[in-house]
């Protein structure tokens, strides 16, 4: 057949027209529309039954209940447990973003043993059996030649099972270098040891005050238990609380506050005399409490009065006098006022005369261990293990300095201080730390002066880290001995900071162990087991969970069914039976600690030639900034005037950033004694001028792509500065210059 | 038979309790299989259908003050049922006005990604999936299957998690109700939020918290007359569902346009 | 080597010539195929949109060509219904301009929505209510008129109408182009009114948004208003470059005045009711919704008052008046003034109505939003550019665009011999028919 050219284009036309006639092209278009419904790599989340489990979140000291709802064994959401005594149903943006901690790439799947240098991201893995014969090798090994004593462990918490697991193998061991990470915590143990003579932790009655005055504290910024403290404030607005806000930058809670009182920063102490000035002068005090079950007030009164006139704080603090006088007058005529410190969350412990003052005032309305007021909550007593049976070894190691310098004739008053780790093995000026723990705490994050603690950890020849997740730590251990998830194990979670009454829930597994990790508390005992002897006996336990459940006792089998076991007959001791001070009433002035000084403002570091300004940290619920960094969905809630794209804003007064010649967006340096970072800068009228704020919580080179390299970490700009009684560290903040890059 | 009055559903958000911590906004994720990137710095690419936005006074310091407004999709009744400014621009049907509940729905299979809704909508409340969504390998386990994750190139928002009214619905079914008890349903952000500023519940019905709250006045396609209680942009007509409380006058007023000098209540701008 | 695709009786450059000309505009179009298929196989991440800029450059562009697209529907309006016989001159030229613009949109459109495949469902999920919805229905089938428009003009290239069938095809679709011109018109009326009223319903956007009647936005006349008024303009502007391009005069300065008078006045009465409409709005609607028209014009970084002066005095009213007078439209500086600046003023004013309408914050704790495309984005938007003038090269090369031509530009000597042999197997054709203008 010959094809001419009409011929073809006939059969060109009559094809395509033939073609866009059949059902073809129709069920193309059809069929790929389709596709496109059900795209292969877009995940289709299988479906199943559906129940839900009661456990307690461990991502904060906050303890939280939380529902985690499940489909077959998969964990698909956290909620709030409804009824639960800390959270009623109400959970944190962190808790609610668990679960991408727990299936998310930052989890460390398999005991790991560094090959390479520190840090530098170079692991084999290891069989837990090895894992733990060379632990006790080491231990062994440093036990034997009498150096039990340079063995340390850093844990975030010394309360629960757990750290007492720890506590106790160090015991036994022969070690007393179990350090604690520092909080406000610290400042207001120290505080009620010195002025009420009790070791005890502090318990505010939020939910029963009506006029909160806070120096500083991040009351909806994650201080204290943060949902709890979310809860109150609601309450407030329900019926009338009043909360006044002192601090110089307008936080969150200065925003919902129903005053703010801007005083220059570090003069919060100041304030809090002057307060108790107008308060006895105008003998608004509670004359009750103060004459019948409190010693040295005339003490008290006269340097009070002698020193902190209205007039006097208003140039110490920069308030006007008739504000300090109204406040005063409406704190002492509130029915249940109460009055708080420890800066944003509290991660720093501050200045013991600012803790002491501000407790001070307590006292002076009388609200000590009171309905509305301050509890001094001692620690549920339901770990009663029996007694270790330390051997010679363990005796002599015991007996040694504590590294940290706590409890020593400088700071006897002080049970740990963290802080000071870094400088005394840097220093050498004791004795070396060969091997160090560190449990569920992330120093090489948290602690200030970065590279100080770095250069520490540096010189420790062997670091554990019991991490579930790839911390800053972690990545600069020797062995990595993962820890299971907290969505699938077992601990209890005793009563979070703040609370007026004991409450302990329990965190359970969820799901099964996702990965080849090891419940920290069976490792402490298998460890134990492999040391043999007098430290074997002590830690008769199969395993964690058996000893948890012995532990707990009764107690048991409420928490498994409610969650948590709350102290039904807790009892609030009398005036009379709660001070066991040396002169058993409530001290003003602590006969331990002598002589009142005058008040002198923390001085922090930096001259003001070279630094001209003050850089302050601030916290927001919406970073974590402790041993959980942010998973992505906390980071997707930053806001784009706190992070863009790698870069953190300081926060500045448009005044002081026109005096520095900075617009908003530009970049900057920023540079203190310590350290330095290019920083963005974004204009705040609600900062005080002289003032520059940084966010805490970002700035990781550890966990995910989600948050390492993201910003700034805060604490690679400051450095401790020693209180002189506590010898904790009360920087709250640094001088800092700022300069166009 | 009796014949129900429609359901509308809506909310009250109390800016007083608001803390602005975010966790309304992460509930709805965790909810809604919303993905995330590396970078979410932008949050003009940041799928957050819940969003908390931070509102200054404009005042210089000390007298600066900030207020936290979280925004979920309004779910607009425009001012006829239905009438949303989303609902009737989109041309294939893929957003849709639920007669029985008053819930704006999306269809993430209908929806072709014209994104004309999202120049529609003036609360920027609908997002793009400019993006494939992708989860670190592992964590597509913690996937909710009551909704679809989405595909690139369809526009999503809040809905009020009518997934969690369908469950809800089926639940009572099987005890043999058909009408739900107030609690039983409530979206994620309202079970969420730990300052219990987020009330949900039926706007129809005078026996829910939401009801007593806003007080709508149906005269007033449901304007508010609680003198606290606000909607956004009540002035452009959209009839929104979500109202907010606030105790301060320059919050309230920050929830919608006015002229100087123009005081703050003022009727809707047209057809009325 | 291709003189026997070319009509007679006119000349063109030689064939490498144009072959490296089609290589250059086609090497840009290949920058803009590579950018569609990113689009394509990543998805719209490759582009700057995000989510206050749903709406950008691209549904700019869109509007854009339609926009100056409608002098097509308009001249072939003024043409076959209203009996403008000088037009026939130009008409050819417009449908080409049209078909063009029409096919770029829908290109584009096919390229902006997130979804390219389930694109179908525009029609079969229809939402009557919505503005798109009528765009798409329109839209499609006046681009399937301006087909049918452009085919005759295919039909008449020399080899083509050698064939029989394509040659009575031809001729007997040029005898129903008046119900075509009809129905073009019609839905031309419609789709660039529709057009306008994408932005004109946007009741939750103060700034686009306009009272109007019944279902219709004022803006919905102004689209289809301005657009011919514009249109006509651009066709001009096109051809007058296309004559600059080719060194000869194509159309007839008749036909041009003609239709730049008509233009004049439509632009002269189009920028009165704009001005009236602005007016209104910036008076009552605006502030009804608690904003002034300086809201809309301040506290950013590019969107001033000069951008509104600009598109209604200086890119409305100036070219009317020109337009308007004889001495203006013989002018050919003032009249190339009067069109490039008409033509600019109906795409600024398409700007505006999409992409200030996305910037312009409506919560008042927003801010504005400023948006610039991605290289992808302007690959894209070149794209039909580039493939606008290899379309008009070839169509200009090969069918007889302008009837005209032969008469303006007398050739001396006849074309190439070459063809004669191919001729010869080819059934005869009448060559009288051949030589009739196109639209006949």
């Amino acid at each position: 057949m010959k094809i001419d050219r009409r011929s073809f284009l006939s059969f060109l036309i009559g094809g395509g027209a033939g073609t866009a006639l059949s059902p073809l092209p129709w069920k193309l278009m059809d069929d790929s529309s389709i596709w496109t419904q059900m795209w292969p790599w877009t995940p289709v989340p299988e479906d199943g039954e559906a129940s839900y489990v009661n456990s307690a979140c461990t991502l904060c000291p906050g303890g939280c209940g939380i529902t985690v709802r499940k489909i077959d064994d998969r964990a698909v959401k956290i909620e709030g447990m409804k009824g639960h005594p800390v959270n009623n149903g109400g959970l944190c943006i962190l808790g609610l973003s668990g679960l991408q901690l727990l299936y998310g790439p930052t989890r460390v799947k398999t005991p790991l043993k560094r090959v390479g240098k520190r840090g530098q991201g170079s692991w084999e893995k290891i069989s837990w059996k090895d894992a733990i014969s060379e632990v006790a090798k080491i231990l062994s090994d440093l036990r034997s030649t009498g150096q039990s004593h340079t063995v340390g462990c850093i844990s975030d918490s010394d309360r629960g099972t757990v750290p007492r697991l720890f506590e106790r193998f160090l015991t036994v061991y022969g070690s007393p270098n179990l350090m604690r990470t520092s909080s406000i915590i610290d400042s207001y143990e120290l505080t009620l040891h010195l002025m009420q003579g009790v070791q005890a932790s502090p318990g505010f009655d939020f939910e029963n005050a009506d006029f909160i005055l806070s120096f500083g504290s991040g009351i909806i910024d994650g201080w204290g238990s943060p949902v709890r403290m979310f809860r109150a404030n609601s309450a407030w607005r329900n019926t009338g609380g009043k909360i006044i806000q002192i601090e110089p930058r307008l936080s969150n809670t200065a925003a919902k506050s129903d005053k703010w009182i801007p005083a220059n920063p570090g003069t919060e102490a100041a304030l809090a005399l002057g307060i108790a000035h107008v308060i006895i002068k105008e003998s608004l005090y509670d004359a009750e409490f103060v004459d019948n079950y409190s010693a040295g007030f005339e003490d008290w009164k006269r340097f009070v009065l002698d020193k902190y006139g209205p007039d006097s704080v208003a140039t110490i603090t920069g308030i006007d006098n008739t504000t300090i006088i109204a406040l005063a007058r409406s704190f002492a005529r509130a029915s249940k006022p109460l009055a708080i410190c420890g800066r944003g969350q509290g991660t720093t412990p501050g200045s013991l005369d600012e803790c002491t003052t501000v407790h001070a005032l307590n006292a002076l309305v009388g609200n000590i261990n009171k309905q509305g007021g301050i509890f001094a909550v001692a620690e549920p007593d339901y770990i009663n293990w029996p007694e270790v049976e330390m051997d010679a070894t363990a005796a002599i190691g015991m007996q040694k300095d504590r590294l940290d310098g706590a409890g020593s004739k400088k700071y006897p008053f002080s049970r740990y201080l963290l802080n000071r780790l870094p400088q005394a093995i840097n220093s050498g000026e004791k004795y070396p730390l060969k091997a160090l723990f560190v449990g569920d705490a992330n120093p090489l994050y948290t602690m200030s002066d970065s590279k100080a603690v770095k250069k520490a950890f540096d010189k420790v020849p062997f670091v554990v880290s019991f991490s579930s997740y790839m911390n800053e730590t972690a990545q600069n251990a020797d062995l990595i001995l993962p820890n299971h998830a907290y969505l699938e194990r077992y601990e209890d979670i005793p009563t979070p900071p703040g609370m007026p009454k004991p409450v302990i829930s329990l965190t359970r597994p969820v799901v099964e162990p996702q990965l080849n990790t090891k419940h920290t508390g069976d490792i402490i005992i298998l460890l134990a087991k492999a040391m043999g002897g007098n430290i074997a006996d002590a830690f008769a336990w199969n395993s964690y969970d058996a000893c948890l459940k012995e532990t707990l006792g009764n107690k048991w089998q409420v928490m498994i069914k409610k969650g948590f076991w709350s102290y039904p007959d807790f009892f609030v001791q009398t005036h009379e039976e709660s001070f066991d001070t040396i002169s058993g009433k409530f001290e003003f002035v602590s006969k331990e600690t002598g002589s009142l000084k005058q008040f002198k403002p923390v001085n922090i570091e930096g001259d003001k030639t070279n630094y001209p300004l003050l850089l302050m940290p601030y916290d927001s619920i919406r970073l974590a900034n402790g041993v959980i960094g942010n998973p992505p969905f906390v980071m997707k809630s930053v806001d784009d005037t706190v992070l863009k794209g790698n870069n953190v804003f300081i926060e500045i007064n448009p005044k002081t950033a026109g005096e520095q010649g900075l617009r908003e967006g530009q970049l900057a340096m920023l540079s203190t004694p310590v350290g330095k970072a290019k920083v963005k800068v974004h204009l705040f009228d609600g900062i005080m001028p002289g003032l520059v704020a940084l966010p805490r919580g970002l700035g990781h080179t550890a966990f995910d792509d989600y948050l390492a390299g993201k910003g700034i970490n805060f604490n690679e700009l400051i450095g401790p500065v020693e209180d002189p009684v506590s010898g904790l560290d009360t920087a709250w903040g640094i001088r800092v210059k700022l300069a166009k890059v | 038979m009796k014949h129900k009055k429609a359901k509308k559903y809506g909310m009250v958000i109390d800016l007083d309790k608001c803390t602005g911590c975010g966790s309304c906004m992460v509930a709805c994720m965790a909810e809604n299989n919303v993905p995330f990137r590396k970078d979410e710095s932008n949050k003009l690419l940041s799928i957050t259908w819940m969003r908390v936005y931070k509102l200054t006074n404009g005042k210089p310091f000390p007298n600066t003050d900030i207020c936290y407004l979280p925004r979920p999709c309004m779910h607009c009744e425009g001012q006829h049922e239905g009438h949303s400014p989303c609902v009737t621009v989109c041309p294939a049907i893929a957003t849709d006005y639920n007669i029985e509940t008053g819930i704006v729905s999306q269809i993430y299979t209908r929806c072709f990604g014209c994104r004309y809704c999202m120049a529609s909508c003036p609360y920027h409340a609908r997002y793009f999936n400019w993006w494939d969504p992708v989860w670190p390998d592992g964590m597509e386990k913690y996937l909710s299957p009551n909704v679809s994750p989405r595909m690139r190139g369809v526009v999503e928002k809040c809905s009020f998690c009518f997934h969690k009214y369908q469950l809800a619905k089926e639940k009572a079914f099987m005890k043999g109700r058909r009408e739900l008890k107030e609690d039983e349903y409530q979206t994620a952000c309202t079970q969420a939020c730990p300052a219990d500023a987020i009330t949900f519940g039926d706007l129809n019905n005078p026996n829910h918290a939401v009801y007593r709250m806003a007080k709508p006045d149906p005269k007033h396609h449901g304007r508010p007359t609680n003198p606290h209680a606000f909607r956004l942009l009540e002035r452009l007509g959209t009839n929104p569902k979500v109202y907010y409380l606030s105790s301060r006058e320059w919050v309230r007023r920050a929830g919608d346009n006015y002229l100087e000098n123009e005081s703050i209540a003022k009727k809707p701008a047209h057809h009325e | 080597m291709d003189s026997a695709l070319i009509p007679r009786g006119v000349k063109r450059c030689p064939f490498p010539q144009f072959i490296l000309f089609v290589a250059i505009v086609g090497a840009v179009l290949l920058w803009g195929v590579y950018a569609m298929l990113l689009c394509w196989f990543k998805g719209l991440n490759q582009t700057n949109m995000n989510d206050a800029y749903g709406f950008a450059l691209w549904i700019w562009a869109d509007l854009a060509v339609i926009a100056v697209g409608g002098g097509a529907f308009f001249t072939g309006l003024l043409r076959y219904i209203f009996g403008k016989d000088d037009l026939k001159n130009i008409i050819n030229y417009a449908v080409l301009i049209g078909f063009i613009c029409y096919s770029s949109a829908l290109l584009i459109l096919a390229i902006d929505i997130g979804q390219p495949l389930r694109g179908w469902f525009i029609f079969w999920h229809a939402n009557v209510h919505s503005m798109l919805t009528e765009v798409a229905f329109c839209l499609s089938c006046y681009f399937g008129v301006l087909t049918i428009e452009y085919i005759p003009l295919i039909l008449e290239n020399r080899q083509i109408d050698r064939v029989p069938f394509f040659h009575h095809l031809g001729h007997n679709m040029h005898e129903t182009m008046a119900v075509f011109a009809a129905t073009g018109a019609f839905l031309s009326f419609f789709h660039q009114g529709s057009l306008g009223g994408v932005a004109g319903v946007l009741f939750g956007r103060p700034f686009a948004f306009r009272e109007g009647i019944l279902i219709w936005p004022w803006t919905f006349f102004l689209f289809t208003w301005s657009a011919a008024a514009c249109g006509p303009c651009f066709t001009i502007l096109i051809t007058k470059i296309t004559e600059t391009v080719t060194r000869k005069k194509l159309v007839k300065d008749s036909a041009i005045e003609l239709l730049a008078k008509i233009s004049g006045w439509m632009l002269l009465t189009y920028s009165i009711a704009k001005t009236a409409d602005t007016w209104y709005w910036a008076t009552v609607t605006a502030p009804s919704m608690g904003q002034t028209l300086m809201d809309f014009y301040s506290n950013n970084p590019l969107y001033g008052i000069w951008i509104l002066i600009l598109e209604i005095a200086i890119c409305g009213f100036v070219p009317a008046f020109i337009l308007i007078t004889k001495k203006g439209r013989k002018n050919s500086l003032a009249l190339w003034i009067a069109i490039t600046l008409a033509t600019i003023g109906v795409c600024i004013n398409r700007w505006v109505m999409v992409l200030q309408v996305m910037a312009v914050p409506v919560l008042t704790f927003e801010s504005w939003f400023m948006y610039f495309p991605s290289w992808q984005e302007i690959a894209t938007t070149i794209l039909p550019v580039a493939y606008g003038v290899i379309l008009i090269a070839i169509s200009y090369r090969y069918l007889p665009v302008f009837p005209n031509e032969p008469e303006l530009n007398p050739m001396e000597t006849l074309p190439a011999q070459e063809t004669e042999k191919e001729e010869a197997v080819e059934p005869s054709v009448d060559l009288e028919q051949e030589l009739k203008p196109a639209e006949a």
